[in-house]
């Protein structure tokens, strides 16, 4: 267990052993979003994976976003879920320059929730079209025009996102 | 997710004066296996970017898993990778016993191991049936098609669907199997058993196979820690991981078999080959051995809650897919419906790796990494 080393962390507030038996997974750590690169960067060194990256919408009860990573290592089992919680209209810090696999998990979070990365490289909707207005995953999400003519958006407008995706 | 599709290919002039070119690979092309589409940028055969556009088959199964109570959501499961829709399917109903503690009857076990690994051959030999497509053999395919339908068969006779199955309860299954069931997966056994060395003499021992695969799209282990990938395109690379050993569900404790792997350490696709010929005899070998032990007794468990509240908090639970590692994070607030679930599905890892793996390649490689790690892209998209 590397539990020590992760709540030696600047930002991280609480850590507590989880009953993986009924939860499936070992560690449960609370971290301010600044704290996630220089977490990612021990889990990387000791030979972690990230598992998924996503987002709960918890607006109604606690008025913030949080966010929820899980890294497991790669050779035997040891499943560490960070929460980290944002105040609405904040933004996450982006942990892709650790863990390149993050890319496309950050930019589905802000694609279903509306929640930014600091320091993404290219932070763009994954499963959306790129004109799509709303985020379909917050709770209070309603389709603006559920009868959208997909094909009917601004040509040049795709082609400027295209070439940013490039670069 | 870009919406116009754009011209099919276009020419860029770029700073060294080079005449590149990006190229539209999908999403109708055949060797995408549905949807998927790779903005190329090239410079005659070599890739030198990938932008891979998903989201075609969005069909927002998340979201419709917070409108509806945990049971509702079930029929879902195996929509989400089509392929292998029965272990989908019972991977949910087990992560919801897991969290309720439901019990589950040992005959159920039993059958959830044998229609389990029955999927899983039959998603590997679609795998194996299109990747040599890919690669310019049609026969194979045919072969393929023709095994693959004997297990369609199968399952199609006790879950009543071919492919999308909902075969699988909260505390058991939908119904029993009965002797007749019990003989034609003993008798497929046997005669599978055959058919996999004549795919071997067909296959793998080919030379124009192996040299399209030999060598080609190596995984180190750096790329594979960074995207997290999962399942034969990871135990390819020489690591040992299978949710099945590792954090057994099921019985998968008490039977005997083996996780294969690559023989080197730089997975290329021939050792994924390799891996999935060998997983398919590992799967008829934990059949054999739960249709020869499968007890008598019902397969439904007791007593079941009418309504499933767990309590709140958020759980994990994985099972090993026929692509890899398929967990469901799921969040409750102590009601009956689900807060959130996060399905992490292995194929979106494995097409996001693609934006490293493919750099520095020919095209006609492109086409054999990207048929060789396996991928479904509803499950990508969910």
């Amino acid at each position: 267990m590397i539990t020590d080393e992760l709540s030696a962390v600047p930002g991280v507030s609480s850590t507590s052993e989880q009953d993986y038996a009924a939860k499936g997974y070992h560690c449960l750590h609370e971290a301010s979003p600044g704290s996630l690169p220089a977490l990612a960067a021990i889990f990387r060194q000791r030979g972690f994976h990230l598992e998924h990256l996503t987002c709960l919408d918890m607006r109604a009860d606690d008025d913030c976003m949080c966010l929820v990573y899980q890294f497991n290592r790669q050779d035997v089992p040891e499943r560490h879920v960070i929460h980290s919680r944002l105040a609405p209209g904040e933004a996450g810090t982006s942990i892709s320059e650790q863990f390149i696999g993050a890319d496309w998990y950050e930019r589905e979070v802000f694609d279903m929730f509306g929640v930014g990365f600091d320091g993404h490289p290219n932070l763009l909707r994954l499963l959306t079209d790129d004109d799509y207005i709303g985020h379909p995953l917050l709770k209070d999400f309603v389709d603006a025009d559920p009868q959208r003519d997909v094909f009917a958006v601004d040509a040049k407008k795709d082609g400027v996102a295209n070439e940013a995706a490039n670069e | 997710m870009s919406s116009v599709p754009g011209p099919a290919m276009e020419l860029v002039r770029d700073d060294e004066d080079r005449e590149t070119y990006y190229l539209n690979m999908g999403p109708q092309h055949p060797s995408t296996h549905g949807v998927l589409r790779l903005r190329l940028h090239m410079e005659g055969e070599r890739i030198l970017s990938v932008f891979p556009v998903i989201g075609y088959g969005h069909r927002a199964h998340e979201k419709m898993a917070e409108n509806r109570d945990y049971l509702m959501f079930l029929p879902n499961t195996s929509r989400i990778d089509y392929l292998s829709g029965m272990i989908y399917n019972l991977g949910y109903c087990q992560a919801i016993e897991k969290i309720m503690g439901i019990e589950v009857p040992e005959r159920t076990e039993y059958i959830r191991i044998i229609v389990g690994e029955l999927n899983r051959i039959s998603s590997h030999l679609l795998w194996l049936g299109t990747y040599l497509l890919d690669l310019g053999g049609i026969t194979p395919f045919l072969y393929c098609f023709d095994d693959r339908e004997r297990i369609l068969d199968i399952l199609d006779s006790i879950s009543g669907s071919r492919l999308t199955y909902c075969y699988g309860r909260f505390g058991g299954v939908t119904m029993d199997v009965d002797d007749a069931f019990l003989e034609s997966t003993a008798a497929f056994c046997s005669y599978f058993h055959e058919r996999l060395d004549e795919y071997e003499d067909l296959v793998t021992d080919n030379v124009i196979f192996r040299q399209r695969t030999e060598g080609v799209g190596p995984f180190s282990a750096d790329l594979v820690q960074r995207f997290g990938l999962s399942g034969p395109c990871l135990r390819a690379t020489g690591t040992r991981r299978d949710v099945r050993k590792d954090e057994p569900y099921g019985i998968y404790d008490r039977l005997d078999f083996e996780v294969p792997v690559g023989k080197t350490t730089n997975g290329d696709c021939f050792d994924r080959h390799t891996v999935r010929m060998a997983e398919m005899v590992q799967s008829l070998h934990l059949i054999e051995q739960a249709v020869r032990d499968i007890p008598d007794g019902p397969v439904m468990a007791a007593k079941v809650p009418k309504k499933i509240k767990p309590p709140a908090g958020d759980y994990y639970f994985a099972v090993e897919s026929a692509r890899g590692h398929f967990g469901m994070y799921i969040y409750s607030d102590g009601t009956d419906t689900p807060f959130r679930i996060k399905l992490r599905t292995p194929s979106f890892a494995h097409v996001s790796a693609m934006t490293e793996a493919l750099v520095g390649t020919m095209l006609s490689d492109t086409i054999s990494i990207l048929g060789s790690i396996d991928i479904v892209i509803p499950e990508i998209d969910r």
